[in-house]
């Protein structure tokens, strides 16, 4: 036997190259799978569909009907009425989307005025009934819910949530093609 | 001019803080991927809205459905007709009873309350209403009887 008796005091040198192979392989692989998705976030609605709720005993207010009505080839919405009044065709805007847009803060405000206060009691047992045409593109049932829900309030840079309406439901959907 | 010409020993390179950096940046890529998303189809481009904020509680069980359409690469549609996108395949809304009656009765097999379970409903921004409305509708059928439905959007952060 051969013993190195001399040598011993030897530096032993990690080795790094294969560790650093790995290590970049992973690198990369968590790189290219990165995929930078924006946060989702969804509605609840209240179903079912068509339906109007359970009766209860104490007497609710009147259910907030919302009409959308949109052209029946490319989807986009000329119409809002709220209790027969017409939000969209006299918002101002020079295109679809600012119209809409404006359109949208009418309906918040008008829901705003319904309930009178958010947070107040009252408002739990109030109802919106969204009624769109069959072809209404599906944003603006998005945007009208939302508008339905409440608004966003910023403080300090932080977003807050004020609550208006939270029970809201879809009236029996309309047949396709079938307009105005 | 002086030329070292002993210093020939080995150059060796620190390996240490490069290995820092590059396990930090592993550590920060493996937190942020996502592997959870699946279920979304990168074909739906969802409506913004401002107001759809994640649910504060992570929802157990949901099933999603994603409506859409075929796009090409610059987003335009190629189709106007909407499809549903289930996993590994494309359909009609005629098809989806078929499937969704098939999710209710492994969701019952499982022991699970159908009525906990979400139906989240993944629209294109350009999806009519109509067929929102009818998924909902089949999902409420007699023997499927799906009870909470959600809407997805992307938040949109402007003011």
């Amino acid at each position: 036997m051969k013993i190195r008796g001399t040598k011993s005091t030897e530096k032993i040198e990690p080795q790094m190259a294969p560790m650093i192979d790995v290590v970049f392989q992973l690198l990369i692989f968590f790189m290219l799978t990165l995929k930078i998705i924006e946060p989702e976030g969804d509605f609840t609605v209240n179903m079912p569909i068509g339906q109007s709720a359970a009766e209860s005993d104490s007497p609710k207010p009147p259910v907030i009907k919302v009409r959308m009505k949109a052209d029946p080839v490319t989807g986009e919405m000329y119409s809002m009425t709220i209790a027969n009044k017409e939000l969209f065709a006299s918002a101002p805007g020079a295109s679809q989307e600012e119209k809409s847009s404006n359109a949208f803060k009418r309906l918040n405000s008008e829901i705003l005025n319904a309930i009178g206060s958010p947070g107040n009691p009252l408002a739990d047992d109030q109802e919106v009934e969204l009624d769109p045409d069959f072809a209404l593109n599906s944003k603006y049932l998005i945007n009208a819910i939302g508008a339905c829900r409440g608004r966003v309030q910023r403080v300090n840079g932080q977003a807050r949530m004020i609550d208006y309406i939270k029970n809201i439901k879809f009236a029996s959907p309309r047949e396709e093609g079938a307009g105005g | 001019m002086k030329f070292k010409k002993a210093n020939v020993a080995t150059a060796e390179i620190d390996m240490t803080p490069m290995i820092d950096i590059v396990f930090q940046l592993i550590a920060f890529f493996m937190v942020i991927t996502n592997f959870e998303q699946t279920q979304a189809d990168e074909r739906v481009i969802l409506a913004k809205d401002a107001l759809a904020m994640p649910p504060k509680v992570k929802r157990e069980d949901e099933l999603t459905v994603n409506i859409g359409f075929e796009r090409n690469l610059e987003g335009e549609k190629i189709d106007p007709q909407a499809y549903i996108f289930w996993p590994g395949e494309k359909m009609l809304i005629e098809g989806l009873e078929a499937k969704l009656r098939l999710e209710a009765q492994i969701y019952r097999d499982e022991g699970k309350d159908i009525k906990e379970i979400t139906v989240v409903i993944r629209a294109d921004a350009e999806v009519p209403t109509g067929i929102v409305q009818g998924v909902i509708k089949i999902a409420q059928k007699d023997g499927i009887k799906f009870e909470k439905f959600a809407i997805k959007a992307q938040q949109s952060v402007d003011p």
